[in-house]
């Protein structure tokens, strides 16, 4: 079952039958299921490298800010009131990897 | 279109209705991407839908974002190969009447927030039209059957204290005629659009309401009850398996009717 470091989250790709199971740690020491059931049939070498590319996708690396929506202020006269119930996620991709995070399996 | 073998995105699929969604497609064969804003929830529906012996990815999003959009159908194309069903659940509410009036002098006292209108506007008809859009662009260029399912509601025909969810509900109705219409336009044969509009439905938010409110409700409905979410769930199966409906919105509402009997 191969292990996989991203962004500095731990990936284990678990075999379930003919297919493959992606799981994660969470911060808490339990683990979740980011995956289940993929990739019938795939050698697991293979699987581990579809593995890779999917939760690269599922995980972008990236800052998310969460807080007050500033574009939709709600005005009355001179003042903009921004409301605490918008999040307003914002979140900025980029391509390469984290420090911690292989070039290649 | 058969739901064995086929892939479906359900947005906010977390919970409530899309988690019922998720599970009876799962359940009838269909592989599954289960998109949320809650991570923790996204977990547990795919332990379950393991634990159901299905096939299931998982992809934290909000489908207010275009990125997080062309992210969770990616995503699912990784993962699957193709996308046959998407369906588009994810919605808020933040209610409230356009104005308050000072009970004493009779003036406007407070107005609907441009917040509260443009919070439900951009989850329930923006996030919708996203999603709508990119999964089609996906079953257009991967040459797979498809059903495009947003989900409207019964108060698009009006309900006081949503002008937000209603005017983003009415919107997503009336979607399935466009996007058909365009797709005949374009010689796109291959996808469908069936939208549906639940009424009163056994989500969390509902159940939890206060119950002589929720009494209140329930004398309005033919049937007596709330609608199950897993019967939205089975409507929507019907959906994906009978090609005849197409470019139409349909209500499961259990017979939702005007105090005075007329159907609404």
């Amino acid at each position: 079952m191969p292990s996989l470091l991203y962004n500095d989250m731990q990936f284990s790709v678990d075999p379930s039958g003919d297919r493959w199971d992606i799981t994660y740690n969470l911060p808490n020491g339990t683990s979740a299921l980011a995956a289940a059931g993929l990739f019938p049939g795939l050698a697991e070498a293979d699987a581990a490298i579809r593995a890779l590319a999917l939760v690269k996708t599922i995980f972008p690396v990236g800052i998310k800010s969460v807080g007050p929506d500033v574009t939709h202020p709600n005005r009355i006269g001179d003042l903009k009131i921004v409301g605490p119930d918008v999040t307003h996620p914002n979140f900025i991709y980029w391509d390469k990897d984290s420090v911690s995070s292989p070039k290649t399996l | 279109m058969e739901i064995k073998g086929s892939v479906a995105l359900v947005t906010g699929g977390g919970n409530g209705i899309g988690e019922a969604v998720v599970k009876h497609l799962a359940k009838a064969g269909a592989k599954v991407a289960v998109v949320d804003m809650v991570q923790k929830n996204i977990d547990r529906v795919v332990k379950d839908i393991k634990a159901m012996g299905g096939e299931a990815v998982g992809i934290q999003a909000n489908v207010t974002s275009e990125a997080d959009t062309a992210r969770y159908i990616k995503g699912t194309l990784e993962a699957f190969g193709q996308l046959n069903i998407a369906v588009s659940c994810a919605g808020i509410i933040r209610d409230g009447t356009m104005l308050s009036l000072d009970k004493e002098t009779g003036k406007v006292s407070k107005k609907l927030g441009l917040d509260k209108w443009q919070a439900v506007i951009d989850t329930n008809l923006t996030g919708t039209f996203l999603t709508m859009r990119d999964a089609a662009e996906a079953m257009v260029n991967g040459g797979w059957p498809g059903l495009l399912v947003p989900i409207s509601s019964v108060n698009k025909v009006g309900q006081v204290g949503q002008i937000n969810y209603s005017s983003a509900k009415v919107a997503d109705a009336l979607m399935p005629k466009i996007i058909v219409g365009e797709f005949l336009m374009r010689g796109i044969r291959n996808i469908r659009c069936v939208a549906i509009a639940p009424g009163y439905t056994a989500t969390p938010m509902l159940t939890g309401m206060n119950q002589d409110a929720l009494k209140a409700i329930l004398e309005d409905v033919h049937l007596g009850r709330l609608v199950a979410p897993e019967e939205i769930a089975s409507l929507i199966s019907y959906c994906v398996e009978n090609e005849a409906l197409n470019a139409t919105t349909i209500e499961i509402t259990g017979g939702l009717c005007y105090p005075r009997g007329i159907a609404k």
